[in-house]
């Protein structure tokens, strides 16, 4: 390790003693202690609800402690604010970056900060954004507008905005959540440079190989409290796993099917045929996919997000009808409409489950309900019976293992990782045919992650045909038989995924064919 | 120690318990400074509640003041089900009235067949009224906020010239107002007509509408979010038209029983705010087309309480503060609603918060 090792006597930059933080009935935080020494990065692992983000925003002032100390530099500090631990050059970066998009780069730099000059006119702005950003290593477009930007680009901007406040501690919520391979390795250098400068660095995460690549120390919460710390070499990412989530996760081949698994249909559940989309603005968001699911398989969809994922899916939902090209539906002409779909057995977990998948106000009854409520016993004759809705709902929460306080409360109040397994079962009731999940573990811990995928092992050994759109390379290789990779809205190939390997996945993501002379171009958008 | 934390849900039974903290601390507030302006509170305190609640009289007059109250508050209230705000209930109130009043005043004919057709074309005027607001909503995104609101003045201005000009009053000369209309909704108790129980039932209908059919189902997810009606294949327009129309329909309504209950003409400036005031109730209900009722129940109580106050020599202004403060108090206690008290660090762990 190149780590400049600190002076003997340094005090961590950061240090906390037996925080404590609780909310109604739950405890976040409990007796955490952990410190942080300039010039290293420190990981801060744990499953979705271990207590990670509550811990940090008590560092940033957002949250006050219920009990313990804050000690930054060797002095005791309280911070009423997130301005004043910025001030104390504590930043964070969050999950949901707080910019406005309709401001510009150097406008959102400079928005509410007391080093603002008065005159505060674009160019002046810009050229001291410009400044900035050569200072920090962090290059952007001053001029440009948030909205405009790229999830990477926007996040540049969020850390620049914190180091121009003079930073020494950056607290980074699942930074790369949102980035691309390549965006994340930029994301990687750029913080290895300011540990280098004898700053620190706390990064939230639950992806283990990228705990393993950045990180000098790991410390490991559960059930919000501190399991322990150790120096990042002496882990292994199967060890960091057990401890993360409390028990031995035995990594399975999801491939191998249950004994008297419904074996691969002949015939095709669901085709596409030559289809092609446009969006608002014309741009062919999808084009001229031809392809065939099969039942008791599941086909994996590889490609950089913005590829055309959305749309397929879409198309394959019924939820966007193709201006070229047919969908067939068990070898017929598919009826359009999302409604039609569903009740021909195909069943959905979209990409953004509060966004379309759950009402999030609404309670967990009104929820379950939403794929049957047409039919009896809820529906019927224009009725909608609540009582039999609660029933549905509660055997759905039976299946999914998830354990609801209140049927009526607003199901937004769930975590995460419950609400998908409860749209995941739900979805599985009515996919006798095809389910077509996007991203479906994005966002979840292991545990929830390993839960979804056994629930995909299940239904394709029933016989039901499955779409797995996934980032997650690792993810499609485990669990697909074939894997189709999109680029710029074309199926660029259909792999047996025995014969797949990371890297022609990962040129073919990339616009390039095998043995053709990478023709579309190299670049991903 | 005992802290208090902010839930996301507010429990109806707080909030019921908080509003009426915030009832009691503004007939305090109200109390204090009209004493200390010289007033015997206690005088003008029992003359209030004996022409409210207190004799036949002031009953009658709270169900009158109701009556169109619960209906333009149930048009709001239904087009908030689906996240939408209908500020044009003051137009269709006063399409209602001149649906209903053309008909009561040119058509002539038994009662029985008069009054229901009456009725009928109240319910399509204001339907006619803000339909292009729905189809600029439905197919244009155009927000409904402003459109409704601005056709308002339209209506106010040709109620205004129907009442000065062609349909003004040549028996007896009254100013701004129609002739009289022979047609009247039978009267149910005193003065009361039966648009008062009537206007209830449609809002208990309402309430079941809601609750009971597939349709309010589908009301309730558009309305909680959009996205997750589109992705499981909801109508979403055909639900917004419905039910911008049923919400103009209702306002209509009270326009109809205004003109053929209780007014007996139409008269320029006779919505008297009452569209407005139901955007008062459907906030006060809290999106529950049942509690319209007690919504309304309490608007009227100010309102008559208001018109009791006038006529000791308030200044109407004051009474305007006084609606005001004990609207006020009224959302800081529906704040309060969400706070409730939390015991830290018992040790069972019913989950973790991320």
């Amino acid at each position: 390790m190149e780590m400049p090792a600190a002076a003997p006597g340094t005090p961590p930059v950061l240090q906390l003693v037996g925080i404590c933080k609780y909310f109604p009935g739950v405890i976040a935080n409990e007796d955490v202690s952990l410190d942080v020494r300039p010039g290293e990065i420190l990981a801060l692992l744990g499953e979705n609800g271990a207590g990670k983000s509550t811990l940090m925003n008590v560092v940033t002032g957002i949250y006050q402690p219920d009990a313990g100390e804050m000690i930054l530099d060797g002095y005791g500090t309280e911070f009423a604010s997130p301005q004043e631990a910025i001030r104390a050059g504590v930043g964070m970066v969050h999950q949901h970056f707080k910019l406005v998009p309709a401001f510009t780069v150097a406008e959102n730099i400079h928005l509410g900060w007391s080093e603002t000059p008065r005159n505060a006119s674009p160019a002046v702005l810009e050229a001291r954004t410009q400044a900035l950003s050569e200072q920090f290593g962090f290059p952007v477009n001053p001029s440009a507008r948030v909205e405009d930007l790229s999830a990477g680009e926007q996040q540049r901007v969020e850390i620049l905005r914190v180091l121009a406040r003079r930073a020494r501690l950056l607290i980074l919520d699942e930074p790369t959540a949102v980035l691309t391979p390549a965006e994340a390795r930029d994301l990687f250098s750029a913080l290895r440079a300011f540990r280098a400068g004898g700053n620190a660095v706390i990064i939230i995460s639950h992806k283990l190989d990228e705990v393993m690549e950045i990180s000098d120390r790991v410390t490991i919460l559960r059930g919000g409290r501190n399991v322990g710390t150790w120096e990042t070499r002496e882990c292994s990412p199967r060890m960091l796993a057990a401890t993360m989530v409390g028990r031995e996760i035995v990594p399975q081949d999801m491939r191998a099917r249950a004994e008297g698994a419904a074996p691969r249909g002949a015939a095709p559940e669901l085709s596409l045929r030559s289809v092609s989309v446009r969006d608002e603005r014309g741009i062919e968001t999808l084009s001229d996919v031809t392809l065939d699911v099969f039942g008791g398989e599941i086909l994996g969809i590889a490609g950089v997000a913005g590829n055309g994922q959305r749309e397929l899916t879409e198309v394959l939902t019924g939820l966007l009808s193709p201006e070229q090209g047919e969908v067939l539906l068990g070898g017929r002409t598919a009826a359009p409409g999302a409604d039609a779909f569903a009740r021909s057995g195909v069943g959905h977990i979209p990409q953004d489950r509060l966004h379309s998948a759950l009402a999030p106000s609404l309670g967990t009854t009104d929820n379950m309900a939403l794929r049957e409520y047409r039919a009896p016993p809820i529906g019927g004759s224009g009725l909608f019976r609540a009582d039999a809705a609660l029933a549905l709902a509660r055997e759905i929460a039976g299946v999914a293992e998830v354990r609801i306080p209140d049927f009526g409360a607003p199901v937004r109040n769930l975590s995460g990782g419950n609400q998908q397994r409860l749209v995941a079962r739900r979805e599985m009731r009515i996919a006798s045919r095809v389910l077509v999940a996007a991203y479906p573990s994005r966002g979840l811990d292991i545990g929830a992650i390993a839960t979804m995928h056994r629930y995909f092992a299940e239904l394709r050994d029933k016989g039901v045909a499955i779409v797995l759109v996934s980032e997650d390379l690792e993810e499609l290789l485990n669990l697909s038989d074939r894997i189709g990779v999109m680029f710029h809205g074309r199926l660029m190939a259909t792999l047996d995924a025995e014969d797949a390997d990371i890297e022609r996945i990962g040129l073919l993501m990339g616009g390039r064919n095998m043995g053709e002379d990478a023709a579309s171009g190299g670049g991903v958008a | 120690m005992t802290r208090f934390q902010r839930f996301p849900t507010a429990p109806a039974r707080l909030v019921l318990a908080w509003r009426a903290a915030a009832l009691v601390a503004a007939a305090l507030i109200v109390g204090v400074l009209l004493a200390l302006s010289g007033r015997d509170v206690f005088v003008l305190g029992e003359l209030v509640l004996h022409s409210t609640v207190g004799s036949r009289f002031g009953l009658e007059d709270l169900a009158l003041f109701m009556t169109p109250l619960v209906l333009t508050g149930a048009a709001v209230t239904v087009t908030s089900r689906i996240g939408l705000w209908n500020i044009g209930g003051e137009g269709q109130f006063y399409l209602g009235a001149i649906g209903a009043a053309g008909v009561g005043l040119y058509l002539p004919g038994p009662q029985i067949v008069v009054l229901p057709l009456m009725a009928l074309a109240a319910i399509a005027c204001g339907m006619a009224w803000i339909i292009v607001p729905t189809l600029a909503r439905a197919y244009a995104g155009v927000s409904e906020i402003i459109t409704t609101l601005l056709l308002n003045f339209v209506a106010g201005l040709l109620t205004y010239w129907l009442a000065t000009g062609p349909w003004r009053d040549r028996v007896t000369g009254a100013l701004a107002s129609s002739g009289r209309i022979s047609d009247a909704i039978p009267e149910l108790w005193g003065v009361v007509h039966w648009g008062f129980p009537l206007s209830l039932a449609i809002a208990a209908g309402l309430a079941a509408i809601m609750t009971w059919t597939g349709w309010g189902y589908e009301v309730r997810v558009s309305g909680a979010n959009p996205g997750a009606a589109r992705y499981a294949g909801m109508p979403m327009r055909g639900r917004v038209i419905a039910v911008m129309l049923l919400s103009g329909a209702l306002a209509a309504l009270a326009g109809m029983f205004e003109v053929a209950g209780t007014v007996h003409r139409l008269q320029g400036g006779m919505a008297d705010n009452f569209g407005y005031l139901g955007i008062v109730v459907a906030v006060l209900a809290r999106r529950s087309c049942l509690a319209v009722i007690p919504a309304a129940l309490l608007m009227a109580l100010i309102l008559d309480a208001g018109i009791v106050l006038q006529t000791q020599q308030l200044a109407a202004t004051a009474v305007l503060a006084i609606t005001g403060l004990v609207l006020l108090l009224i959302a800081i206690g529906d704040e309060l609603a969400h706070y409730r008290p939390v015991a830290p660090a018992s040790s069972t762990r019913s989950g973790v918060a991320a």
